[in-house]
């Protein structure tokens, strides 16, 4: 019996995510958008290429959500560990 | 053998011949420990983002290194003593990529650039 009520409550899951997502995008613009790192001519993730890793950056240095910047989970964690070491050199 | 890119950050007083021999006693004491040093890179003054022992610029030099841990222990035991460093970031890479200069100085800086945003 509780059965069907888990998966109803699971779709319902679903759907609120979507509309969270959209408030931070124009939605036909946000689900169109492939992952600008993971593409064959993307610039590569290194702690060592700021220009690229300032793109990630807020303002004041927070790194920025993937919902928001649309990377991919991989490209993500790379980005972040790079970040981290660029910040430990007082780089960014 | 593992491949090392080994980063250290000096003061902003240190001048050119000083830097020239910290590298020195350094490639020296990876050849002493059979490794090797595949390229070494100064990218020279650069603005650290906070202060750092209230200094506002580092010089800042990057080596290449092939070898094992041991050359990486022996390095990272004495940059923490020497005085005039202040950051060293060692990190194992599988490969390296020789040929992109993100901190190369000034004037081939524009053209590196422009031959990246060319072929980009």
């Amino acid at each position: 019996m509780n059965r069907k009520k888990f998966k109803s409550s699971k779709k319902k899951g679903k759907q609120s995510n979507f509309a969270k997502l959209s408030i931070f995008q124009p939605s036909k613009y946000k689900f169109k958008r492939k992952c600008p790192l993971s593409g064959k001519g993307a610039p590569v993730v290194d702690y060592k290429n700021i220009k690229l890793l300032r793109r990630y950056v807020s303002e004041n240095g927070k790194i920025l959500a993937s919902r928001i910047t649309s990377v991919s989970l991989k490209k993500q964690r790379e980005l972040s560990i790079s970040i981290k070491r660029a910040r430990n050199l007082a780089l960014i | 053998m593992n491949l090392y890119e080994h980063t250290i950050v000096a003061r902003q007083d240190t001048t050119p011949s000083q830097i020239k021999d910290l590298v020195e006693k350094y490639s020296e004491m990876v050849k002493k420990n059979k490794g090797k040093i595949i390229k070494t890179e100064n990218w020279g003054l650069l603005n650290l983002s906070y202060l750092i022992k209230k200094n506002k610029k580092g010089n800042y030099l990057h080596f290449k290194i092939e070898g094992n841990s041991k050359i990486i222990d022996e390095l990272e035991k004495n940059e923490k003593i020497d005085l005039n460093l202040l950051r060293y970031l060692t990190v194992r890479v599988k490969k390296f990529d020789l040929d992109t200069e993100y901190f190369s100085n000034t004037e081939n800086k524009k053209d590196s650039n422009f031959k990246k945003n060319a072929n980009e």
